[in-house]
């Protein structure tokens, strides 16, 4: 008998699959029409009609389509994952294109890959009138986005229980090794969403307290645990001026910096697993001192007109931007070039792996401190044994290698992005600023150095640019570059 | 179920990757990082770094809440141990791999329990029994009974020259009524046959038949039944001394070894074996010893290739039995198309073992053989489970398993459509990889 040739990638399979997940995107869609119903907007139309092309065309490719094969190997998991984002986005962007203040082209991309990718960066300028639909859908977008399109699928179908569902399991959730917190795989991620899901109605809850109207509550939880970052109008608002508002989302997105799997060790009573956890220390640490460098700043600046300048409004900021969220308490321009600066370094660090926020991750951070402590000691001890020890276990030097490689690739593409996106003709500081900001998933507005007061200005090939960093950075660069490496589609 | 499996070697990664395609909950401690780390990222199971000898590791394993705990480190007293330990944490059931015949002894069994181990695994004693069986019914490849052999699934390779190569499937069936082709194992492939498939020349057919046909399978397949009696064995490890211990009696066992320090160890351990010290694939010294008068021949050394071209060798010179010894899973197909007889792999018989007690944890009678991609199993039904809800042919059976035969009232009968299936039968299974755990369902 010949044996069957077995292909590269099982195309069949890939294209069921994503069929399913559509199905479940046309699902998520039914909010938004239901919003708009309720609230009498005509978009429920819009919304309705994209709810039924995504899952039609899903079950379409659901049961039309029967692969020969279920495997799944390495090349079908990278690619499944990276396309799935895509398209994603592609279908997402499909209400922004009709609804009544309609978008063009590369702007409703930008908007839902910067949804998706919880990037919160926004083309809507402000004033421009968004019906309830099309906010709740940006927030939903983040929320699904946030703890991951591939892990809410590995949780809820049973289908991919199995080593295709691990590799894409691998592709899609950030960190440098993935520690499961349960046997199967689909228990890792029930358990993972549970906890989402549950940070994110105690927020509502909270938020509604505060008080806020239930939908501003929603689309806030939504954006602040998925570390997103899109505003409303009435945001701003609201946020400004209520210190409770300001005190609560600030505990959350702290929390959606966390690793959840650490959340979910401390939900169950390990309290030793949360104290021994080096990274989360350390996140803790970087906060504080970012802190009171802050307020350093303002103190020696001489601007601070009362108590929440020093207080709550710094720790906001610092919060929001370590964890790559991006709200900003209103008067961020106001604090000077140092913070700047300072925020820059946050926007790189970013918080722990395993959790919704962007960045290169604080984990990395720590093996790249230790390592560069390792070599410094090296120079006057050539012949020392030293390791990088991580919460009490020593990692090994590939490890240390990839964590460095990952990091250096990280450091040129927004270098080639900003590059890029000067020879557009954006000004240099915002070019690489953007570029910086998209890749990291933060979404920190143009605002900052005065271009705009959006992403709205740029070219049309810039936001295609952007759009296509802030995927690389939500799946962690390889996931997305090993796609263009030739190696991956030889034999 | 979940299951915690201490020791990451051959055999507890073999378990850990079947276990999970069997979708069972699976958590695999091992001291070595490395080993896991590969695992970890390619398989549905979670790993977890630890010597599986202490509290804490097995603590943060929640061996508490265990239904099962399987250890499988290369070290026997660390298997105990580890089980022990396990069983005063709460874990339900214990299973240890053991290395010693002394834990098996009937004498020592309460001893062993008080222990806290439940269950043994003995991949050495499971082959010299399997070696046992190989030798007595020389012209299988597997043989597989049922109570007293009221039931029988033998596994032959067809000749070209046998009656049935070449015929339709359900020609054979019209003419013969005694026997059911269960599978069919072409090159690396397992396939449940159906009624168009044709039996070709080099297909192992795994046929099961009642006690009173098996010998019009010899015409059948073109086999000859030989009277084993000399014994050559190459290779004096764990399973040779076993062997030797457990047949000494039935067979003249002579054992070739080229290690010195072992030869002058193996008297002590089996008496009335004849040892040689010197390389068994040096022809010279294999014409000495008298290969060609010797019946069997049965390679056992700790390298594959070695077993699989020795017996090669074998079987040029008209030995009419070879039995390899094969440890890659891999090989076993080329193996089983080089035309050596039976093959004894480890991993195998331990994954037999612990599909045994998955599919039936409150009885040790029902047996279970797992081949390289499927598994046969003795299923009792239970009252009321589905496979009782009418004819075979009636159940919507997935396509891949099939009922081979059954045992009701201590008398053996094959399964056909029409069928019905009684609670208390004891049925033969025959299903690839994978589908056990729907076959577990079918029938609790």
């Amino acid at each position: 008998m010949k044996r069957l040739e077995k292909p590269l990638v099982n195309i069949a399979q890939l294209l069921r699959i994503i069929g399913l997940l559509m199905i479940f995107e046309g699902m998520f869609l039914i909010v938004p029409t239901l919003t708009c119903v309720y609230y009498g907007e005509s978009d429920w139309l819009q919304f309705a009609a994209t709810a039924v092309l995504t899952a039609g065309l899903g079950s379409i490719l659901m049961t039309r389509i029967h692969p020969r094969t279920g495997y799944m190997g390495k090349r079908d998991g990278f690619l499944l994952t990276a396309l799935v984002w895509v398209i994603f986005s592609l279908f997402g962007m499909i209400p922004f294109l009709t609804c009544s203040s309609p978008m063009i082209l590369s702007d409703a991309f930008f908007e839902a890959m910067s949804g998706f990718t919880t990037t919160g960066a926004s083309v809507f300028t402000s004033g421009a009138a968004m019906s309830h639909g099309v906010l709740i859908w940006r927030a939903l977008m983040q929320w699904i986005g946030g703890m991951g399109i591939i892990l809410f699928t590995l949780a809820v179908v049973p289908m991919l229980n199995h080593s295709g569902g691990m590799q894409m399991f691998n592709a899609e959730v950030t960190g440098i090794t993935h520690d499961k917190i349960r046997p199967r795989i689909s228990q890792t991620a029930k358990s993972l969403w549970m906890i989402y899901i549950a940070l994110t109605l105690i927020l509502v809850f909270l938020l509604w307290l505060g008080p806020m109207d239930v939908f501003d509550s929603v689309c806030h939880a939504f954006g602040a645990v998925s570390t997103g970052g899109f505003t409303n109008d009435t945001f701003d608002a609201v946020c400004y001026h209520s210190v409770y508002v300001k005190v609560i989302l600030t505990v959350f997105m702290f929390l959606g910096g966390v690793n959840f799997g650490l959340i979910f060790k401390g939900f169950s009573g390990n309290f030793t697993a949360v104290k021994r956890n080096d990274v989360f220390r350390t996140y803790v640490l970087a906060i504080i001192a970012f802190y009171a460098l802050f307020v350093i700043s303002a103190i020696v600046r001489g601007d601070f007109h009362s108590w929440r300048d020093i207080t709550v409004d710094p720790i906001f900021q610092v919060v929001s931007t370590i964890t790559s969220t991006g709200y900003s308490p209103g008067n961020s321009h106001m604090w000077g070039s140092f913070v700047m600066a300072l925020m820059l370094m946050m926007m790189f660090s970013g918080a722990c792996a395993g959790s919704t926020s962007g960045g290169a991750k604080i984990d990395r951070m720590l093996f790249l401190f230790k390592n560069c402590r390792n070599e410094i000691y090296r120079t006057i001890h050539p012949n020392a044994i030293m390791s990088v020890r991580i919460n009490g276990r020593v990692v090994s030097p590939d490890l240390v290698g990839k964590v460095i490689a990952f990091l250096c690739i990280y450091m040129l593409l927004v270098a080639a992005g900003g590059t890029i996106l000067s020879a557009l003709g954006v000004p240099v500081a915002d070019a690489f600023f953007s570029a910086f900001s998209c890749m990291s998933n933060t979404g920190f507005g143009a605002e900052i150095t005065g271009y705009g007061a959006t992403y709205e200005l740029l070219p049309d090939a810039a936001k295609w640019l952007l759009s296509l960093l802030m995927l690389i950075g939500r799946l962690e660069i390889f996931t997305v570059l090993v796609l263009f490496a030739p190696a991956f589609w030889r034999k | 179920m979940k299951i915690v499996i201490a020791g990451a070697g051959e055999v507890g990664s073999h378990l850990a990757k079947l276990l999970s395609n069997e979708n069972q909950d699976i958590i695999l401690i091992d001291e070595n990082a490395e080993r896991l780390s590969t695992l970890d990222s390619n398989y549905n199971i979670m790993t977890l770094v630890g010597c599986p000898t202490t509290f804490s590791s097995l603590r943060e394993a929640r061996v508490a809440s265990a239904d099962l705990f399987i250890a499988v480190t290369p070290y026997e007293t660390d298997n105990v141990v580890a089980c022990s330990m396990a069983k005063s944490l709460g874990a339900s059931t214990t299973m240890a791999r053991i290395a010693s015949y002394d834990y098996m002894d009937p004498d020592n069994n309460d001893l062993v329990r008080n222990m806290g181990v439940d269950r043994l695994i003995y991949p050495e004693y499971l082959a010299a029994l399997e070696i046992i069986t190989a030798l007595e019914h020389s012209w299988v490849r597997h043989w597989f009974e049922l109570h007293e052999g009221q039931i029988i699934l033998v596994g032959v390779r067809v000749p070209g020259s046998a009656q049935i190569a070449g015929m339709y499937l359900k020609d054979f069936a019209h003419t013969n009524h005694h026997f059911h082709v269960s599978a069919i194992k072409r090159h690396h492939e397992t396939i449940i046959p159906r009624g168009d498939d044709i039996i070709k020349d080099g297909d192992i057919i795994y046929i099961t038949t009642t006690r009173d046909h098996v010998h019009d399978l010899l015409d059948l397949t073109g086999k000859v039944s030989h009277r084993i009696r000399r014994v050559l064995i190459m290779g004096g490890s764990k399973i040779a001394v076993r062997l030797a211990n457990m047949a000494g009696d039935n067979f003249r066992f002579r054992i070739i070894d080229s290690d010195l320090k072992r030869c002058h160890e193996l008297p002590g351990k089996c008496p009335d074996c004849e040892i040689i010290h010197g390389d068994a694939r040096d022809p010279e010294l294999l014409a000495d010893v008298g290969l060609d008068e010797t019946d069997a021949f049965i390679a056992l050394t700790d390298s594959s290739e070695t077993n699989i071209l020795a017996c090669l060798t074998a079987k040029e010179h008209g030995v009419k039995k070879t039995i390899a010894e094969v440890e890659n899973i891999q090989f076993i197909s080329q193996a089983e198309g080089l035309n050596i007889g039976t093959i004894i792999n480890k991993k195998l018989l331990a994954s037999s073992s612990i599909f045994q007690m998955l599919l039936d944890s409150d009885s040790s009678t029902s047996k279970c053989l797992a081949l390289t991609d499927a598994e046969v199993a003795e299923l009792e039904a239970r009252p009321g489970s589905k496979i009782t809800h009418g004819a075979v042919k009636d159940l919507r059976l997935s396509r891949d398993m099939t009922l081979a035969g059954l045992i009701r009232n201590g008398q053996g009968m094959l399964i056909t459509g029409n069928t019905v299936i009684e609670p208390g039968d004891h049925v033969l299974v025959f299903c690839l990889s994978g589908a056990i755990h729907k076959v577990e369902r079918l029938f609790n």
